[in-house]
């Protein structure tokens, strides 16, 4: 796996990356390629993730060979949760991260034992899991009751716009968001809401498909993403048309250095991204001081 | 000088090191040129540091010789980049986790509580790409700078020889690490570790410079190195000796100390010794084998 780390300080070049993207999204905005009003692009949406929301977990592991699950691994990772964390997962209707998280929370807590002042902190963990699609959050709820986790005080599933989080300011640890960002009308303001319920410290994680820029590999990439995901998407899910977005939204996704400069301009500091497998995907972070 | 020199080259070794490096980069090279190694992110204008409550009389009186340091060194500069505000925090957090240390160890526990005592989310503790290695990393720059801070007043160690200086500034500086002795071998052992090697060597090589430097040395060519390779054994001997040293006071660790650096001192002259006698021997050798082939050619 070819790993790129690069830090930029990116505080320096706001002004233009500012005016292109206020353009973008003045009124028409893009579903995969074609453009369409920004009313319509979050019914469109909607629609696509209700449509896939039974098949989800299944195409995901099609398309990515299960890679998804270490990409998932790597985020909760990166992230490292502790106990006693408030924790916002958004567009995570099927609870993959929140599960991760969780997970993550009760091994620490296993090895921290002999500490007596972290005993009552495990009951204070929260993992907020919102997506704006109830089909999704169904799936996830209904994967909680077959982990046994459907009693679990920990998870809370909210139904909730990532643009206008129901969330108070300064309120959480963590904001992390795996491919979802890119299915929303205005980055900006989903960057800014979690800049805003953050608290002093909290780290915003974004995991999100991303461009390749390898020359053999980016061929390879594009024939796999233009030719075999909506046959693919055709076979299993019988459902060409939400997976033809899925590879289009991918394409007019903002590249690594741009998105990591609209993540900047929101505020956060030390931001960072990461790629996996050649840019495939692309783990961004940043810091709210 | 010698030691800006292997800054310069410990810093180009390491700018392909990864991440850390190229947030460290900016910083270092300023602390190059006021003279100052500071691998961390710590302002240097901080205004009032936590104190350690275990080494209060040493942070303290280095805060006070700092303003009275007038023994010939470079004045320090100021910062033309401050350092972003993040760094800042994070040395905070690092400062305050080192009060966890003895009850949690060097781990990512003593981070969050450490997070936790300053009002920051231990969130924080994730942006740390190796998160115990920073806090191991910032205790010896930490440590480094109030080394420095106390050779710069000067008083202790202007009327002793060298090899009284090279005690004195060992055992100080091996001092400042008897309050987390306990879980100092944990601490050691994250140095070792592959990921951190790198960076702990070259603390451990800027330390062993600047302990040179204090003690007056103006080696050049073999010898500088000669020089701190034996002092970094001994320092390294000396530690290890320390964390199973019971003695009140650590007594045996000194002692120890004290005849590892004679033993040094002892080996610089024979070394010199054996220098001469190689001399010797190859002129003599040189001489006959002259008479040898005078011989042969004569036939």
């Amino acid at each position: 796996m070819a790993l790129r780390l690069v830090t930029k300080n990116l505080s320096s070049r706001i002004s233009p990356k500012l005016c292109s993207a206020s353009l973008l999204h003045s009124h028409a905005t893009s579903f995969g390629f074609k453009e369409v009003r920004e009313e319509e692009k979050s019914q469109m949406v909607g629609k696509v993730f209700s449509n896939v929301a039974s098949n989800y977990d299944l195409m995901n592991d099609f398309m990515s060979g299960g890679l998804h699950r270490l990409w998932k691994d790597r985020l909760v990772s990166k992230l490292s949760p502790f106990p006693g964390m408030k924790h916002l997962d958004v567009a995570g209707g099927t609870g993959d991260v929140a599960f991760r998280i969780l997970e993550s929370v009760n091994s620490i807590k296993r090895r921290a034992l002999q500490d007596p002042l972290n005993d009552d902190l495990q009951e204070e963990t929260r993992i907020y899991v919102c997506d704006i699609n109830p089909n999704m959050l169904d799936v996830g709820k209904n994967r909680a009751l077959e982990k046994g986790l459907g009693e679990d005080k920990s998870l809370v599933w909210v139904q909730g716009d990532a643009e206008a989080l129901s969330f108070e300011d300064n309120s959480m640890d963590g904001y992390t968001i795996a491919f979802g960002i890119r299915n929303v009308t205005h980055i900006e303001k989903v960057l800014s809401e979690a800049y805003r319920v953050l608290k002093r410290g909290g780290r915003f994680l974004c995991l999100e498909l991303s461009h390749v820029d390898i020359p053999v590999f980016k061929e390879l990439y594009d024939f796999y993403s233009f030719s075999v995901i909506p046959r693919l998407g055709e076979i299993v899910a019988g459902d060409r048309e939400s997976y033809q977005y899925l590879v289009e939204s991918i394409r007019r996704f903002p590249p690594q250095e741009k998105f990591a400069s609209m993540i900047a301009d929101a505020g956060f500091q030390k931001v960072e991204y990461e790629n996996l497998v050649g840019g495939v995907v692309a783990i961004h972070s940043g810091l709210k001081i | 000088m010698y030691r800006t020199v292997v800054n310069r080259i410990l810093l180009t070794k390491n700018t392909g090191g990864g991440r850390r490096c190229l947030l460290r980069f900016p910083d270092l090279r300023t602390a190059v040129t006021s003279s100052r190694f500071s691998t961390t992110t710590e302002p240097q204008t901080s205004p009032n540091r936590p104190l350690n409550p275990a080494d209060s009389s040493t942070s303290s009186s280095s805060t006070s010789f700092q303003t009275s340091s007038g023994a010939g060194d470079i004045p320090r500069q100021e910062r033309k980049n401050p350092p972003a505000e993040y760094q800042g925090e994070q040395a905070r957090v690092l400062q305050a986790s080192l009060r966890h240390v003895l009850r949690l160890g060097w781990s990512e526990e003593a981070m969050i509580a450490g997070a936790k005592e300053v009002g920051i989310s231990p969130s924080i503790v994730g942006s740390f790409p190796r998160k115990e290695a920073a806090l191991v990393e910032f205790f010896m720059d930490d440590c480094l700078q109030r080394l420095i801070d106390r050779i710069d007043s000067g008083e202790e160690l202007q009327d002793l020889i060298p090899s009284q200086r090279i005690y004195k500034l060992v055992r100080f500086r091996l001092e400042m690490q008897a309050p987390y002795i306990s879980k100092w071998p944990q601490a050691l052992s994250n140095q070792a570790h592959p990921l951190n090697v790198s960076t702990s060597f070259k603390q451990r090589a800027m330390l062993v410079d600047e302990i040179w430097h204090a003690a007056g040395d103006e080696a050049s060519g073999l010898d500088w190195y000669v020089k701190r390779t034996v002092l970094g054994g001994v320092y390294s001997t000396t530690e290890i000796y320390m964390l199973t040293d019971s003695s009140p006071e650590f007594r045996d660790t000194w002692l120890f100390l004290d005849n590892r650096v004679k033993d040094a001192f002892d080996l610089k002259k024979t070394i010199q010794e054996a220098t001469y006698l190689a001399e010797a021997v190859g002129a003599g050798m040189g001489s006959s084998l002259q008479g040898f082939v005078g011989k042969v050619i004569q036939r």
